[in-house]
């Protein structure tokens, strides 16, 4: 594949690679641009009955899959936790651990993550197929605009759906995490909830949320952007599922690492 | 290959995939233990699956870890600063968790999307172009050409992954120490809580995370049907059946370290 | 082994051999398939579909889009198992085998799948794959003659080099066809072999398809909807229609029967049951 010459192999390689990130990041912000115009009222709006059909799909339908990532990850930095409680006596400091983690970092993070999976790699298949079918010409045909009518639904819905999605999975993991405290390291109920309840505050859990929103943002927009430009018929469809969770993925960490820097 | 479809998402569909997962990990150990036959041929498929994953998946995997690496750093500090008096144990504290746990945990989520869509992508697509079906008039067993290197390349691969991964994690962790809390690096990056059995149980998490990516995501690939469409449903099925898996296993593994690897 | 006769034919045509007797034809069928019930979930797509056909001949098998012509020949193949009834292939019962003791009955058949199916390797190792998988220990050069004069045989001489992807569909479909029929195979299968071609080169494939099939004298069954084309080199056709077997006999009692479904399917008229 790489005909470049030896000495120039690796600066060719970074300029590609910076060329091909920079014409990504290019046409996800036009795309934005675009979602911007459509979703002025004069443009026509949101279409209701699309948003709705997604938001099922999309949400409620993710919520199994999701409760149980959220369980096990409660219960898995309690777990964590566990040799410090034993080295410190920190029996005080379980709860408040163990949920402070979760919804500020661990719970965003994973759900993010499988959210990524299962619909945005399912949002990119769909619109994607659409283009190689020709039915997103089709619908140019007919004068309805793309954007309005398959782009920003799905935005929409994605970006509330992961929010929700994320509250749910926060309720979950803290009944992991109780079940577990109590089970393995003897922390009694009342200990647990005492110990978030007290050092938690409203704002970690807002965090958590924002995050949420931003990674759901930023999925949708990248699945949506690499479902519409796919190139090169069937096989392509297939390429283009795997580019857009990559690149959502890559995404999710830069975006998890920028907030927990900016938002203290 | 299987005359039984029950419809996508129902729990019958769920026991019946975990069946055929159960049946395709049966086979290939038995086949990863057995007398290897096919020579060169076979010895190329296991060399170019192992670079594939390695190559495929180090650059995404090193900057994903550094900031990874980054927040968890971030956050022990902070949470430390609530608990302890002093910042020494930050350190020490870091690299444990990292070793034992979030190296191989935290790193497996975006090696198997990575890693885990690309296989599921190759496979589906050579399921529905009906090559599979080519190879088994052939006699070449699809469990052993296909299924057997990318395996025996993610156990051993997704390992070296993992392990460089978490070293740049734990670089980016000293330099987040330094900048952001002021801990001198030598303080910083000690292995004073580490032992023996939190580096074997990271490198067991590595090891089995890595099968299990590969396992999954060949059944699901295996088992795609109907078109390019099919190949984006086990796409995504891959990725968000691996993640889950490496959750559930992360859970099974952790405890079974507790008991049998204690961390103190 | 019971050969019981075929449900009634709906066609007046008198059955294809006159061996009616139904034991010793069974030496002579390169493919039976008895009593042979499939479904795919809520969708039955064959229930107790009869289908024999002789050795030494090209059959063609027609009928509408989605009637089981395809899985009829992945029966065969072995690639897919019945739900019930018996599968019987080159003399042997293959639909209880193993998949391990299906490969000495598959070491005899060739196929070429509809989207040719050829491996992201050289076209000339996509044609070799069958000669290096049977343990009979040829070697380097005489895997690469044989190569060579298959791929000269349909006409894509000094190609071994070339990539799939480079190919014109028609190309691909040829290097298919040299692959299905690499290893002197008893029975070759066809599936769709011109979907998707120009006319001129479906012919052109069609007669590599009955040239092959009487140079070696072995067993050719084609699926096609290309009805028109795929009569042309037919000996024995069979029609499918709503998981049954309608018709069985030669092209020309084809053209001329009177059943309604056949007689519309063959001459492609609008008025009829289809």
């Amino acid at each position: 594949m790489s005909t470049a010459e030896p000495g120039w192999a690796l600066p060719a390689i970074l300029g590609r690679r910076t060329l091909a990130l920079l014409s990504q990041l290019g046409g996800l912000a036009l795309l934005a641009r675009d979602l911007g115009r459509a979703a002025r009222p004069e443009a026509g709006g949101l279409d209701r009955v699309e948003l709705v059909r997604h938001l099922h799909r999309m949400g409620v339908r993710s919520v199994p899959v999701i409760a149980a990532t959220a369980a096990f990850t409660g219960g898995i930095m309690v777990l964590q936790a566990a040799p410090f409680v034993e080295q410190f006596g920190a029996k005080d400091f379980v709860g408040f651990f163990a949920t402070f983690v979760t919804f500020r970092e661990l719970g965003p993070l994973l759900i993010g993550l499988i959210f990524n999976g299962r619909v945005g790699a399912n949002n990119t298949a769909e619109l994607a197929t659409m283009v190689v079918t020709e039915q997103v010409d089709g619908l140019r045909a007919l004068a309805i605009d793309p954007v309005s009518y398959l782009v920003l639904p799905r935005v929409v819905a994605m970006t509330l759906t992961m929010v929700a999605l994320v509250l749910v999975g926060d309720a979950v993991a803290l009944l992991g995490a109780l079940g577990v405290a109590q089970v393995l390291l003897d922390v009694s109920l009342a200990q647990f909830l005492d110990s978030a309840l007290s050092r938690l505050e409203t704002w970690d859990l807002l965090v958590g949320l924002v995050k949420a929103l931003l990674f759901g943002l930023g999925i949708s927009l990248t699945s949506c952007f690499h479902g519409l430009r796919v190139r090169g018929g069937a096989p392509g469809v297939g390429r283009a599922v795997n580019a857009s969770v990559v690149a959502s993925a890559a995404g999710i960490f830069v975006a998890d690492y920028l907030s927990t820097f900016l938002l203290p | 290959m299987a005359t039984a479809f029950p419809s996508p998402g129902s729990l019958a569909a769920l026991r019946f995939q975990l069946r055929e997962l159960v049946k395709l990990t049966r086979r290939t150990l038995e086949m990863a233990v057995a007398p290897r036959r096919g020579g060169r041929a076979a010895r190329r498929a296991f060399a170019e699956q192992m670079h594939l994953v390695g190559n495929r998946s180090m650059p995404f995997m090193i900057v994903t870890m550094a900031f990874i690496g980054a927040i968890i750093s971030f956050q022990t500090a902070l949470q430390s600063q609530e608990i302890l008096p002093d910042l020494s144990q930050v350190g020490a504290t870091f690299t444990k968790l990292l070793v034992r746990d979030l190296a191989a945990s935290v790193g497996a989520l975006p090696l198997a999307t990575r890693v885990g869509a690309g296989i599921a992508a190759e496979l589906g697509s050579m399921v529905v172009t009906e090559q599979v079906d080519a190879l088994r008039m052939n006699n070449a067993d699809p469990v052993e050409t296909l299924v057997l290197p990318r395996f025996v390349a993610c156990v051993v691969m997704g390992t070296v992954v993992l392990v460089v991964g978490g070293f740049v994690a734990f670089g980016a962790g000293v330099l987040v120490g330094q900048v952001a809390f002021g801990i001198e690096a030598r303080t910083f990056a000690s292995t004073a809580l580490l032992n023996g059995g939190d580096v074997a149980l990271g490198l067991a998490k590595c090891a089995t995370y890595g099968g299990a990516i590969a396992l999954v995501s060949s059944e699901r690939g295996l088992s795609a049907f109907g078109g390019s469409e099919g190949v984006g449903r086990a796409t995504t099925e891959a990725v968000v059946g691996s993640c889950f898996t490496i959750i559930v296993l992360n859970v099974l593994l952790s405890t079974g370290g507790h008991f049998l690897l204690p961390a103190l | 082994m019971i050969l019981t006769e075929p449900v009634p034919p709906p066609d007046p045509g008198p059955p294809a051999s006159p061996a009616a007797s139904p034991a010793p034809g069974v030496a002579e069928a390169a493919v039976d398939l008895h009593a042979v019930s499939l479904a795919f979930g809520p969708k039955q797509v064959f229930r107790d579909l009869d289908l024999r056909l002789e050795a030494g001949r090209v059959h063609a098998l027609i009928g509408p889009p989605a009637v089981g012509k395809s899985t009829t020949l992945k029966l065969i193949a072995g690639l897919m198992r019945p739900d019930a009834g018996e599968v019987h292939v080159l003399g042997q019962r293959i639909d209880d085998l193993s998949e391990r003791a299906l490969g000495a009955v598959r070491e005899r058949m060739g196929m070429l799948f509809q989207n040719n199916a050829l491996f992201d390797v050289s076209v000339g190792e996509n044609v070799a794959f069958p000669l290096r998988r049977i343990d009979a220990g040829l070697t380097e050069a005489t895997i690469r003659a044989r190569v060579s004069e298959r791929l000269a045989k349909v006409a894509l001489a000094g190609f071994e080099e070339r990539q799939p992807a480079e190919l014109s569909g028609g190309q691909k479909k040829r290097v298919g066809l040299a692959r299905a029929t690499v290893a002197d195979a008893a029975l070759v299968l066809y599936d769709e072999p011109t979907a998707g071609l120009d006319p001129v080169t479906s012919q052109k494939i069609y007669d590599l398809v009955r040239g092959e099939q009487r140079a070696t004298e072995s067993t050719a069954v084609v699926v096609s909807s290309d009805v028109a084309g795929v009569l042309t080199i037919a000996d024995h056709v069979a029609m499918f229609y709503e998981g049954r077997v309608v018709f069985t006999g030669s092209p020309d009692e084809a053209r001329a029967s009177r059943v309604p479904v056949v007689h519309q399917f063959v001459h492609g008229t609008l008025e009829g049951p289809l």
